[in-house]
C-alpha cells in the first residue's frame, strides 16, 4: 500500500508565506501598464506592442493624464473613447466620472479604476459602474463649451420587434405540452421573439445562478 | 508709460488685508518639517491641515522652496485629494509676497506633480501680478492653465485673460507650434465666454491659429491634451464665426488686424500648398511613408483650402459693406472693456472671496479642534493602557 503522506508543516508554512509576499510585492497598475514610448514595449512583462496599436497610442493619451490634470480629477467631466466615434458616429457614448481611486504611488500618478455612469449609444445606464479599459490609449475628454452639443441626440424609433413560430419539433412538443396542461387551442401560440431582450453578460449569468439557488435551496 | 504701468485689478482686490486678519496658527517650520519627514518615513499620511500651517508659515525664500518639496511628497501620498484650497491659495499669496513669482508659475505649470488647481479668485492674483511686472509671457502661461482648467467663469478672470493674451500678441513675438495652439485655444475658449465683439474677435483669431496648427501638422496635434472638439476644420469655423457677425443685425464687430491675420494666413497656406504640390511630383517616392502617415481628414482639409480662400473674400466683403469691422487693434478693444467692465465685476468677485475666506477659516478651525479631540483620545488611551499593564504586573 501507499506510505502514509508525512504532513509537511515547514512546507505548508512556506507556501502560505511566498503566496503572502506575492500577494504583497504584486505589481501595482502604474508599474504594469508602463509602457517605453520610444520602443513600444512594456518594461514589466518587455513585451512589444502589436504594430496597428501603435499609432493610437501615439496620438491617444490614457484617460488618468487627461485626469490628472483636471480640478479633482475631473470629477463631474464627460469623457469619450475615440474607438466609439468611430464606432458610433450618430450617437453620442461617453462616461461621466463620479468617483476616483488614486495610486499614489507612481510618479505620474496613474490610478485604479473610477466609478461612472455610462451614456452608451444614447442610453444612460441605470447606476454608477467601475470604468474597463481605462489604461487604452483611446480616450478623449469633451470640452465643457462643447458638452451640450455632444450630448444631444434624437434616438430614431427601433422598429418593433418581430414573432416567428418555433421550429416544428419544439412547436410539436410545446403544442403537445400545453393540450396535457388542459389550456386548448384557444389561447395564443407561444412565437419566438427576434430580438434577444437579455444581454447574455456575466451579471445575467450571476443573477440567474442566485435565482435559481433561492429556488432550489442550497445543498444539504 | 503710467498708462501702462497700472495694474488692471483695483488695490482693495488684491489686497492682503482680509487675508492677513485670519487668525494666525504660529508653528516653528522646522519642527513642522521634521514631523512630516518622521510621518513619512512611517507611511503614514500627513493630514492636510499641516500642510496647510507649513504653507501659512512660510517666512523666507528659502522656505518657500522647502514649502514646495513638502507639497511634491504631499501629493505623492495617500491624502493628495484633501489638499485644501486655502492652501493652494496661500501658497500663491506667500509666493507672491516673498517675489517667487517663477516658483509659483513652475508648480502650477506642473500641476499634475504638486497638486495646484487655484480657484478663480487666486488665478485672478497671479494673472495680475504677472501683468503688474509686464511679463506678458508668463501671464499667457498663467491663461493657459486657466484654459486647461476650464475655469473662465469670472468675469474678472476673462477680462484679465484678454488683456494678457491681447498685449502678448501686440508685442509680435515669434511663436512656436505649440504656442500657437496654447494661444489660440485660450482665445478661443475665452472669447466662447464674452459675447461681444471683443469675444468674437478673439474667437476669430483663436480659431484662426488652431486652424494653422492644424493645416500644419494635422488635427490629433491640435487637441491632443486639450479642452478642445476633435472635429476637423477650425478655420471652417473662422469663417463661420465671420458669417455670424455679418449676419446679426447687432452692434458686435470684428477686430481689423484679426480679419487681416486670417487673410494673411490663407494666403501663405495657399502659397504654401501650391508650392509644395508642384515640387511634390518630384519627391513622390520619398514622400510616400510621410503621406501615410497623414490622416484623410487632414487631406480633406488641404483640399477645402481653395474654398475657404473664397468664402472669406465673399464674407470679407460682406463685413466691410456691413460697418462691421472695427479698425482699432485686438489690444484698445480689451482696453475699453478693461476700463468698462472691470470695476463694476470687481464687487461680487471680492464678496464671494469674503465668503469664501469665512467658510475656509470655519473649515480650518474645525479640523484643528478634531485634531485636539483626536489627540486627547489617544493620550487617554494610552494612559489607560498604561494603567492596565502596571496593574497586570
Amino acid at each position: 500500500m501507499v506510505k502514509k503522506k508525512r504532513i509537511r508543516l515547514i512546507a505548508e508554512m512556506a507556501r502560505k508565506i511566498r503566496a503572502y509576499r506575492e500577494l504583497k510585492n504584486r505589481p501595482r497598475e502604474s508599474e504594469k501598464y508602463a509602457l517605453d514610448y520610444d520602443t513600444m514595449t512594456r518594461p514589466h512583462t518587455r513585451k512589444t506592442l502589436p504594430v496597428l496599436a501603435w499609432q493610437d497610442v501615439r496620438r491617444e493619451s490614457r484617460l488618468f493624464s487627461l485626469l490628472s490634470g483636471l480640478r479633482m480629477f475631473g470629477v463631474g467631466h464627460l469623457f469619450t473613447r475615440k474607438s466609439w466615434l468611430t464606432e458610433h458616429p450618430e450617437a453620442p457614448s461617453y462616461w461621466q466620472v463620479t468617483k476616483v481611486k488614486v495610486d499614489y504611488t507612481a510618479e505620474k500618478m496613474t490610478k485604479s479604476p473610477l466609478c461612472v455612469l455610462l451614456f452608451s449609444t444614447g442610453k444612460q445606464e441605470s447606476e454608477p459602474k467601475e470604468m474597463d479599459k481605462v489604461m487604452y490609449h483611446d480616450w478623449r475628454l469633451v470640452p465643457k463649451h462643447e458638452e451640450e452639443q455632444f450630448k444631444l441626440y434624437n434616438p430614431v424609433p427601433e422598429p418593433p420587434i418581430r414573432y416567428v413560430s418555433y421550429p416544428p419539433l419544439l412547436r410539436a412538443m410545446l403544442l403537445a405540452q400545453r393540450q396535457k396542461d388542459e389550456l386548448g387551442s384557444a389561447a395564443e401560440e407561444p412565437t419566438l421573439p427576434l430580438k434577444r431582450d437579455v444581454l447574455l453578460s456575466k451579471e445575467y449569468f450571476r443573477s440567474q445562478e442566485k435565482k435559481r439557488e433561492r429556488q432550489e435551496g442550497t445543498a444539504v | 508709460m503710467t498708462y501702462d504701468r497700472r495694474c488692471l485689478l483695483s488695490a482693495a482686490y488684491t489686497d492682503t488685508k482680509l487675508w492677513e486678519e485670519r487668525e494666525k496658527d504660529h508653528q516653528n517650520l522646522s519642527l513642522m518639517a521634521a514631523l512630516m519627514d518622521r510621518i513619512y518615513d512611517r507611511n503614514f499620511p500627513v493630514s492636510s491641515l499641516t500642510i496647510s500651517r507649513f504653507v501659512d508659515n512660510i517666512s523666507s525664500r528659502e522656505e518657500v522652496d522647502q514649502a514646495e518639496y513638502y507639497l511634491y511628497k504631499f501629493r505623492h501620498s495617500p491624502n493628495c485629494w484633501y489638499l485644501r484650497d486655502w492652501t493652494v491659495h496661500s501658497w500663491v499669496r506667500q509666493c507672491l509676497r516673498y517675489g517667487a513669482r517663477d516658483k509659483a508659475l513652475h508648480t502650477l505649470k506642473n500641476k499634475v506633480q504638486y497638486g495646484m488647481f487655484p480657484d478663480d479668485f487666486t488665478f485672478n492674483l497671479l494673472i495680475d501680478s504677472f501683468i503688474k511686472n509686464e511679463d506678458f509671457k508668463g501671464a499667457c502661461s498663467v491663461v493657459e492653465e486657466v484654459m486647461l482648467q476650464e475655469s473662465f467663469n469670472l468675469l474678472t478672470t476673462q477680462i484679465l485673460s484678454m488683456y494678457a493674451l491681447s498685449s502678448y500678441l501686440a508685442t509680435k513675438p515669434e511663436l512656436s507650434v505649440s504656442e500657437q495652439r496654447t494661444l489660440g485655444a485660450a482665445l478661443l475658449i475665452c472669447g466662447l465666454k464674452q459675447d461681444n465683439s471683443t469675444g468674437l474677435s478673439a474667437q476669430l483669431l483663436g480659431c484662426a491659429l488652431l486652424g494653422k496648427v492644424e493645416m500644419a501638422a494635422g488635427i490629433h496635434a491640435v487637441f491632443r491634451g486639450m479642452p478642445l472638439m476633435w472635429t476637423p476644420g477650425y478655420l471652417g469655423r473662422a469663417l463661420a464665426i465671420m458669417e455670424r457677425v455679418a449676419a446679426t443685425p447687432g452692434d458686435s464687430k470684428l477686430s481689423k488686424d484679426a480679419v487681416d491675420y486670417l487673410e494673411g494666413l490663407l494666403q501663405d497656406l495657399s502659397s504654401a500648398l501650391d508650392s509644395k504640390s508642384s515640387s511634390g511630383e518630384d519627391e513622390l517616392g520619398g514622400e510616400e511613408e510621410g503621406k501615410k502617415e497623414e490622416d484623410e481628414d487632414d487631406q480633406a482639409e488641404r483640399e477645402k483650402l481653395p474654398l475657404y480662400a473664397s468664402r472669406f473674400k465673399e464674407l470679407s466683403g460682406q463685413l466691410q459693406s456691413g460697418g462691421k469691422v472695427d479698425p482699432s487693434p485686438l489690444q484698445v478693444l480689451v482696453s475699453s472693456l478693461v476700463q468698462q467692465g472691470l470695476a463694476s465685476a470687481e464687487g461680487p468677485d471680492m464678496e464671494q472671496y469674503q465668503r469664501k475666506v469665512g467658510e475656509w477659516e470655519a473649515e480650518r478651525q474645525q479640523l484643528i479642534r478634531r485634531e485636539k479631540e483626536m489627540r486627547e483620545r489617544a493620550e487617554e488611551e494610552r494612559q489607560a493602557r498604561q494603567a492596565a499593564k502596571a496593574a497586570a504586573q
